[in-house]
């Protein structure tokens, strides 16, 4: 054993240093969050078929599970990031402002029909910053009402639900004890106390997280008014929220018989098929407050500032956005088409499901805040106390509001 | 005589209460990972389930990538405990045997460092890791957990048992230190080189923090960091979760079972007695 | 002269050598980067934002007037107060217990280390069930009449319960620490107490505690640089919720850090927790050393 210190020390930094080495292609790379497996197996498929026309074409796709815009936003910032990637609407605005994305509306132009006017406006505005297009809303899904079928039979509720007071009165009806221990099995409605699902109320009664002006409107009289009919239908005990009862989301206390309604997007179809393929459910439009209206969740594509494939992303990103890709991909109505040719195409307009939520599109908008990340999550932080401390709603919400102003986005 | 045997009842049973808090945990989760029935929260709950399957790990191995993950964490943990073992007990010897200008104060700052919280080197360490390249690579998974100050702490405090009589004679017939550490010092320190590898191969393992913020993509997640991803993902799916959970336990759980004995010692040996 | 003098500098020589590697690693990964989070601290550093502008102490000045900030405080030193004490009280008891003669000592000493050696993260996912409003804990309880609440959902109790957690997971490792310590008391101490008439209680008290000291000590002073930066528990099951309650300043750090991405405010508060951890060490060393006698 004649080792010498310095043989030992070469071969052992070799080691680490052949570990250490990536193996990084030169070729443009993809990047998506990983949802349910239903929805990556189709978007594999939606992949192959643009393969198939582009035999030629090089990419790699990885997709990031978990949490998706941290890490995102950790590329973007080392200069590692993907030359396309998914973009949620709701970040759009702060990526924006950091001028950190391409510029699309050259290479649009450069596509003569690739129709631009097709897709719904509110959904390409969420993405356009001072005139200039940062991405492309692929797909999107507005909130619209689940009910369950049986229950609304069983409990003889025959008029659906179309403003606010309806919806307490169908849920308190809805709401029951049936093993008759004293506690309530089956609530009318399942919520969360999360923004997303409050916006639509605070639509529908006129108000909004941020004014067309830029203030902040939480501390509003319309959103405040929001927040105490939500809570409301919480603490009057005719709604339930997820973690009562140990679920994860208002899918699975719905999909299990818990609540009787649910306000949910297109993703919860595919999750009661493979999970309660028994379910009896239909789908309604939001019951309406003032006005109509509900919140559209949207995903764009967007390619970063600094790629150095442009022109491969960008035919990536034509064809996901473009009417056959984003035709092959909302199909099964997991997602649905930002573009309304896709729809009609589809034939979305006539099936008794899709056609609620496509006619929800209509009065449906994204949920943006010009204020960083922290300020929306002190929001959140106002919705936990009210659920969970029982704060009373109008002063959590004009403490918080003092709090969040600072976050304003700058630029 | 009465009271003696009461008294032994009650500490029988405190030591029964005991085990089944510490145990109990764990009993449970693997006879969820074995339940059929998805449905885990329906009261009365069952301690054993009604129909047992293997379908859960089943899922959980082919539906993620397992593999992949393991692969990371067994690279990751395998070359930090190899590097740690050697460049722990090399520099622990020099510490311990060889005489140098600076020795204490290079010392004194190295334990120094231990107080230092880890959360303050996040930051500038994913900073420098950037400015290599190193971000969602191997090298900067791994490379930071090559050497700890605790393990080097170990390795001198037990070189400092070893009699010098040993080390004295093979100086004189001229040996280098090098060979006096390979042939001398080593083979007789296998009890603390156990200990320095078990504590590195769980620490490394098991280690979340630096690896969640250093991958970015799934091909580079080790274990822990795809398991409480996967938390979001299958928060309905409680079996397919827990048999998750026990696939990752298994490894440091085997290990430590086998090796128990010089982990016990090894922790006696690190000379806690200061 | 001459010879004793060249062999003194192989000897310093080879140690360099020896040595040069771990440091070469630790300077570049923990001695510059405390220097660095010291410097960006005085910046307002966002990775996305190509400049960064220098503003003195305002991240520090920000950071105190920051309420969330404040309530990590307050949470980091709540956690520590009960669980360092807590801790350390059961691990020396479970070690003293171990170190009697008892049948099956081996099966009691690795049930209780189990926990010790498992991922955080396991840990974690199988209390946030336990946990859980249906789940375990409360159907425990339920079984003797009480109704629990959701534990991590609720303000009051989320803190507590991962509080438990780690003390469940931790008071293991503490017991084999110990049991080390207790194996270097000799038996005859403990023979001579007993013909003394001294009860297992009386020993434990006047023996076993004042001669465990340095131990002790250790095993407050790691209890509390673990318990000031605990992180892991927080991330996987309460994600600093709800309301802040369980908001830790590590936590509050990583947040900064690489979620809202203000990297040099994250270092602010890393330091500010580090300036912590010193403080209370240094307390300790002066009123509790591990030697009252020197």
């Amino acid at each position: 054993m004649k080792l010498s210190y310095p043989v030992v020390l070469v071969v052992l930094l070799a080691f680490a240093s052949v570990t250490a080495c990536s193996n990084k292609s030169d070729k443009m790379r993809f990047s998506s969050w990983v949802s349910s497996p239903v929805e990556t197996e189709l978007f594999k498929e939606v992949l192959t078929s643009f393969e198939k026309e582009n035999p030629d074409f090089q990419y790699d796709f990885e997709p990031i599970p978990g949490n998706y815009s941290e890490k995102l936003q950790l590329m973007l910032g080392t200069n590692t990031a993907p030359d396309v990637f998914f973009l949620k609407g709701m970040l759009a605005p702060s990526y924006m402002s950091f001028n950190i994305l391409n510029p699309l509306d050259e290479l649009m132009a450069g596509e003569a029909d690739f129709d631009q006017e097709d897709f719904f406006p509110e959904l390409l505005r969420a993405f356009q910053k001072d005139g200039v297009q940062y991405g492309l809303p692929k797909d999107c899904s507005p909130y619209v009402l689940f009910y369950n079928k049986k229950q609304f039979r069983e409990a003889g509720v025959d008029s659906m639900p179309t403003t606010w007071a309806e919806l307490e009165s169908a849920a308190r009806q809805l709401t029951k004890d049936t093993d008759g221990d004293g506690k309530t099995d089956q609530f009318g409605l399942v919520i969360e106390p999360v923004m997303e699902m409050i916006m639509p109320f605070v639509y529908q009664n006129g108000g909004n997280f941020q004014n067309p002006d830029g203030s902040l409107g939480i501390a509003d009289e319309p959103f405040i008014e929001a927040v105490e009919y939500y809570y409301g239908l919480y603490e009057k005990g005719v709604a339930t929220i997820p973690t009562d009862a140990g679920q994860g989301w208002n899918g699975d206390t719905f999909g299990r018989g818990k609540a009787a309604m649910a306000l949910s997007g297109g993703w919860l179809l595919p999750f009661l098929k493979e999970n309660h393929p028994d379910l009896e459910y239909g789908v309604l439009p939001l019951p309406a407050g003032k006005q109509k209206a509900t919140i559209a969740f949207t995903t764009a594509l967007a390619m970063p500032k600094r790629t150095q494939y442009e022109a491969d992303g960008w035919k990536l990103v034509s064809h996901l956005t473009g009417k056959e890709g984003m035709k092959q991909w909302t199909s099964q109505g997991l997602a649905f088409p930002s573009r309304k040719s896709v729809a009609v195409e589809n034939g979305f307009y006539e099936d008794p499901v899709f056609s609620v939520f496509m006619e929800s599109m209509e009065f449906a908008r994204p949920f943006q805040v010009e204020y960083s990340e922290r300020g929306f999550e002190e929001a959140v932080v106002a919705l936990q106390a009210i659920f969970y401390t029982n704060k009373e709603p109008r002063q959590a919400m004009k403490d918080i509001a003092k709090r969040i102003a600072k976050y304003k986005l700058t630029r | 005589m009465k009271q003696i045997k009461l008294s032994k009842i009650f500490f029988w049973l405190l030591l029964a209460v005991m085990t089944v808090i510490y145990l109990g945990p764990f009993l449970f989760s693997v006879s969820i990972s074995f339940n059929a029935e998805g449905d885990v929260f329906s009261w009365p709950i069952k301690l054993l389930p009604e129909k047992w399957t293997l379908n859960n790990y089943k899922e959980a191995w082919e539906g993620l990538p397992f593999s992949t993950w393991l692969r990371n964490s067994a690279i990751i943990t395998a070359v930090q405990t190899i590097c740690n073992v050697f460049f722990a007990s090399l520099a622990g010897f020099a510490f311990a045997r060889l005489d140098f200008p600076g020795k204490n104060i290079i010392f004194s700052i190295f334990m120094a460092s231990l107080m230092v919280p880890g959360i303050i080197l996040l930051v500038p360490k994913f900073i420098i890791l950037n400015e290599f390249g190193m971000i969602n690579t191997y090298g900067g998974l791994i490379v930071p957990g090559l050497v700890s100050v605790v393990n080097i702490f170990l390795m001198k405090q037990f070189f400092e048992t070893v009699p010098k009589d040993l080390e004295e004679a093979a100086l004189i017939d001229g040996c280098s230190y090098f060979r006096i550490y390979w042939q001398i010092f080593l083979p007789v320190s296998k009890p603390a080189l156990a200990a320095v590898a078990i504590y590195t191969f769980q620490g490394a393992w098991n280690e979340f923090m630096w690896p969640v913020i250093v991958s970015t993509t799934s091909d580079m997640f080790t274990l822990p960091v795809g398991m409480s991803f996967l938390k979001n993902e299958f928060s309905v799916n409680w079996p397919i979760l827990m048999s998750g959970t026990i696939m990752i336990s298994l490894p440091t759980l085997v290990i430590f079972l086998v090796f128990q004995r010089y982990f016990v010692e090894g922790v006696a040996s690190s000379g806690l007695k200061e | 002269m001459s010879v004793f003098k060249s062999k003194r500098w192989e000897q310093a020589r080879t140690a360099y050598l020896f040595i040069g590697f771990p440091v070469i690693l630790f300077s570049i990964f923990t001695f510059i980067p405390i220097i660095f989070a010291f410097v960006i601290s005085f910046f307002d550093w966002n990775l996305l934002i190509p400049d960064k502008v220098f503003i003195g102490l305002g991240n520090y000045i920000e950071l105190f007037n920051d309420e969330v900030f404040l309530i990590a405080i307050k949470n980091t030193a709540l956690y520590t107060v009960i669980v360092v004490p807590v801790q350390t009280i059961l691990s020396l008891f479970l070690a003293f217990i171990m170190n009697q003669k008892l049948r099956g000592r081996t099966f009691f000493r690795t049930a209780f280390y189990i926990p010790a050696i498992t991922s955080s993260v396991v840990t974690s996912i199988i209390f946030l069930w336990i946990y859980s409003k249906p789940g375990l804990l409360n159907y425990l309880l339920s079984l003797v009449g009480i109704e629990g609440t959701d534990w991590l959902t609720n303000p009051n109790t989320a803190l507590f319960s991962i509080m438990a957690l780690t003390i469940w997971s931790t008071s293991g490792y503490f017991m084999i620490t110990f049991l080390a310590g207790l194996q270097n008391i000799p038996k005859s101490v403990y023979e001579a107490a007993a013909i003394d008439g001294a009860s297992t209680w009386t020993q434990f008290w006047k023996i076993t505690v004042p001669m465990v000291r340095p131990v002790t000590f250790f095993v407050v002073v790691l209890g509390l640089i673990g318990c000031f930066q605990v992180f892991d528990q927080i991330y996987v099951m309460s994600g600093g919720g709800p309301v802040n309650a369980t908001t830790t300043m590590s936590y509050f750090v990583y947040n900064n850090s690489f979620k809202f991405f203000r990297l040099g405010y994250g270092a602010a508060g890393a330091i500010v927790l580090a300036i912590i951890i010193f403080i209370a060490t240094w307390l300790q060393k002066k009123y509790f050393p591990s030697n009252p006698y020197q």
